[in-house]
């Protein structure tokens, strides 16, 4: 547990250093874990530890009913200085959908179309520069499930 | 990959569409294929980056991603994606 912490602190010190605009992070290769995470808890806390979530300040915009399981569309906007932000769900397999690294540059505003088997909550996790976790959730109904196809 | 970015007030709206199947652990094993969906996607404007994010299978097919970000026209934006098999592909667009 020492030489964890230790290994994690030396991780923050060179992150820190690097300025933000030459950061790249492959969540897949630092966080393995995230991706085989069952629940949406389980992979909020393989990524950023058990941090307590504040909710406030993030826009989560799906429809209320999706026709089609296999193209949802998702909106994520917020005003909130990030470090990074991911997006998961509660009716696929894995809970993890995607994590973007906001540069330095970069405007929290995505929009993106995801699968989702069946009706479920999505949730989104914004990770500020003040070192906080913001959520918002929402739940919707899928009509038809779009992973079989 | 379809890629356009347009600038106003010096913000750069971006849309990409990336051409591939997605297919998820589940479809691979009912199709008997192997699985393969877009990892990571990052987009750069002088080898800085402005996006950058790291996908699952959850993404839909041929998935469309649309983002903003601080930027000036004339510049070139290059988008690169990067899949579970090791495949790569870029595309340089110019930011209108």
């Amino acid at each position: 547990m020492q030489r964890r912490k230790f290994l994690s602190l030396g991780a923050v010190a060179v992150a820190a250093m690097i300025p933000s605009s030459l950061s790249a992070t492959d969540y897949r290769e630092t966080k393995p874990d995230t991706w085989t995470a069952k629940t949406v808890d389980d992979s909020i806390k393989k990524l950023y530890g058990s941090g307590k979530l504040i909710e406030k300040g993030v826009k989560l915009t799906t429809p209320d009913v999706a026709a089609n399981g296999g193209a949802i569309p998702v909106d994520i906007s917020s005003n909130i200085a990030a470090k990074s932000v991911a997006l998961f769900q509660d009716a696929n397999p894995e809970s993890t959908v995607a994590v973007w690294t906001v540069p330095e540059n970069g405007l929290v505003d995505y929009s993106l179309k995801i699968k989702m088997k069946a009706s479920g909550t999505m949730t989104v996790v914004l990770e500020g520069l003040d070192g906080k976790l913001y959520v918002a959730n929402k739940t919707l109904q899928v009509a038809l499930g779009g992973c079989e196809g | 990959m379809k890629l356009k970015a347009k600038a106003k007030n010096g913000i750069v709206k971006a849309k990409v569409m990336m051409q591939h199947d997605m297919i998820t652990y589940d479809q691979a094993k009912k199709k008997g294929i192997k699985p393969n969906f877009i990892t990571y996607v990052t987009a750069s404007v002088d080898g800085k980056i402005v996006y950058e994010a790291s996908t699952s299978q959850f993404l839909s097919k041929n998935p469309i991603l649309k983002y903003k970000f601080r930027g000036e026209k004339g510049k070139k934006l290059t988008m690169t994606w990067k899949d579970l098999l090791g495949n790569t592909k870029s595309s340089t667009k110019k930011i209108k």
